[in-house]
């Protein structure tokens, strides 16, 4: 992969506090710039703190992290990014906020986007932010995140809020966006479901630390879902999950050869790959650094 | 708004953080524009129409044996002179209030500090922003309102119950009381930076520049040196002046400065401790401007110590 990387991290860690627990810790990966990535984990895995990491607005602990092929400060005006709890002023009027957007950007901004996205919601240009369902705060978060025309689009639970038809109007949004301007579209959740049909790649994260990078075609190719008979040897493949019922064994593996021909395979759903690793935490190291290396 | 864009595109310009500043705090500027048009109306008033009712009738008071007690244009005078002290002094407070709560402690508590963060402001510009717009604005009201003070203290049209040295009439004549907002507005910012909360930010934000504001009253008479009236042990203390007093004692025969032992002129007490006089210390009216200068001069350091640690925190917060 050539070119400079949407995100880059090493050694990436946060701490809170100085006796605090480690949010994040040993990070490195990279992300190569076009992609639409889905940064998937359970709650609390430290999906939002890399995020505020990458938008700068959090300084890491430990090790490093670049946007865009810079320090996140220097990235500002390339990057956007809408917070898990979408914050707005509650005291401005739709059209008040759209203008501060302008005023707090640079003539990168364009006002006609912002205007088509808030138009699209029917949303009244007068109405204060306050009186404003959570969907419809949505669409004005993400107006102020897509206005900015950005390089890289940071979500954290873009679509906690939304319901499936809003939430299926943001995702055609936010596809064409990536589509058109060649956006790198960076989201979280814990839903992955919400995430495959839209996502390229995926980084899996859990325990503050990265479990999986890579693209999700070469991620999914990569593992086998395999019923065996009970007594199966698995070695010598990777073996990321495998549960015993009765006389069948049914297990996730990453093949490191050719499978034994007597075996049944398929390949696993993203959700399936996904909860294989989180249920097996220690699973995770050797896998993840090997798909990374494939990823770049 | 296609326009706008339009327009924009075609010559690059930087963000303008201070419009957006401006337009989130319009209840606020609105408030400030309110504050010092009263003020400023009630000095303004004092100084011509009310100054005048005033003068006409403190001259009719003296001319006749019985005061006319139907006429409160004296103590409408006085009360207008005291209410635009009153609210000058109080005007720091109410800054850091805002300061520490509506201007920076209820941002970071919102998430909305880090909304415009992540458009193209970097933390330590939106600081800059959110201290230099108001810092300005107040400066500019301050200013107008001292300068009017001056106006009115000077005329003085009824030559009684004025003294430079009073609380408050002191720092309202000079630019003592352009420099307390300004405390005001960096300590708030700090506390809210630091508490990151609105209703504790400006709590401790009105305690702050409370504390600052009482030991800079206290530290600043003494930060230029005072003058001494001495007098010999007959006449007791040298008399009182219409200036600022600082340490009083007696005065021995080899002329050291001691607390006085004595309290009454008693003669035994006096001898016992080889008193021959007494001594008074004070910073005579021709002192005002260096008093007003020092004083000025603390203050904005303080003040500068209070943006610089708020600007430490931040750059180590963010990336």
């Amino acid at each position: 992969m050539t070119g400079t990387a949407a995100i880059e991290a090493a050694a990436l860690g946060k701490r809170f506090g100085r006796r605090g627990g480690w949010a994040l810790r040993d990070c490195a990966f990279r992300l190569p710039a076009g992609r639409v990535c889905a940064v998937v984990g359970p709650n609390g895995a430290g999906k939002s703190t890399l995020l505020t990491l990458a938008a700068g607005l959090l300084a890491p602990t430990e090790g490093a992290i670049s946007v865009l092929g810079t320090v996140p400060g220097a990235a500002r005006e390339r990057v956007a990014y809408v917070a898990q709890d979408k914050p707005l002023y509650p005291q401005l009027s739709v059209a008040e906020t759209l203008r501060m957007g302008a005023d707090l950007n640079t003539d990168r901004w364009d006002a006609s986007v912002a205007q088509r996205i808030v138009d699209d919601g029917d949303l009244n240009p007068k109405s204060r932010i306050r009186t404003l369902s959570g969907g419809q705060c949505t669409r004005v978060a993400l107006a102020l995140a897509l206005a900015k025309r950005p390089e890289l689009l940071l979500l954290d639970e873009p679509m906690a809020d939304l319901d499936p038809l809003a939430r299926h109007e943001m995702m055609g949004l936010l596809m064409a966006q990536a589509a058109e301007s060649g956006t790198t579209i960076v989201m979280s959740s814990h839903v992955v479901a919400e995430l495959e049909d839209s996502c390229d790649h995926l980084l899996l994260i859990g325990g503050g630390r990265v479990r999986l990078a890579g693209e999700i075609d070469e991620l999914l190719a990569a593992h086998v879902h395999v019923s065996a008979p009970a007594h199966a040897v698995l070695a010598p493949h990777t073996v990321v999950e495998s549960r015993t019922t009765g006389r069948q064994l049914s297990a996730l593996v990453r093949p490191s050869s050719t499978l034994d021909t007597d075996w049944r395979t398929s390949t696993p759903s993203l959700e399936e790959l996904v909860l294989s690793y989180l249920r097996n935490p220690e699973a995770g190291a050797a896998p993840a650094a090997k798909t990374e290396e494939t990823a770049v | 708004m296609t326009a706008q864009a339009v327009a924009a595109t075609a010559r690059p310009r930087p963000a303008r953080a201070w419009r957006a500043v401006l337009r989130l705090h319009q209840p606020a500027l609105f408030l400030w524009g309110v504050f010092v048009t009263l003020v400023s109306a009630v000095l303004l008033w004092a100084y011509g129409p009310g100054g005048n009712a005033a003068g006409a009738a403190w001259r009719r008071k003296c001319t006749v044996d019985l005061c006319d007690l139907e006429d409160y244009s004296v103590d409408r005078y006085h009360l207008a002179f005291r209410f635009s002290e009153a609210a000058i002094d109080f005007l720091p407070i109410l800054v850091a209030l805002w300061a520490g709560g509506m201007l920076i402690g209820r941002e970071l508590e919102n998430g909305t500090a880090e909304l415009a963060w992540t458009q193209s402001v970097s933390p330590v510009r939106w600081l800059a922003t959110k201290l230099a717009a108001p810092a300005a604005l107040l400066t500019a009201g301050t200013t107008l309102l001292v300068g009017l003070h001056r106006l009115l203290f000077d005329a003085h049209q009824v030559p009684k119950g004025w003294n430079w040295t009073d609380n408050g009439t002191f720092e309202t004549n000079g630019p003592i009381a352009i420099a307390f907002p300004l405390l005001g507005l960096a300590l708030g910012a700090l506390a809210g930076l630091v508490v990151r909360r609105a209703a504790v930010g400006l709590m401790v934000a009105v305690l702050a520049t409370g504390v600052a504001r009482s030991l800079v009253l206290w530290a600043s008479p003494h930060l230029w040196p005072w003058r001494t009236d001495v007098s010999a042990l007959p006449d007791g203390y040298p008399p009182m002046k219409a200036a600022f007093h600082g340490g009083e004692g007696a005065v021995t025969s080899t002329g050291a400065h001691i607390p006085d032992p004595c309290g009454t002129a008693e003669k035994a007490c006096l001898a016992a401790h080889d008193i021959v006089g007494h001594y008074r210390e004070y910073h005579p009216s021709s002192q005002f401007w260096p008093l007003q200068l020092t004083e000025t001069a603390l203050i904005l350091t303080v003040t500068a110590l209070a943006v610089a640690a708020a600007f430490t925190l931040l750059r180590r917060r963010t990336a």
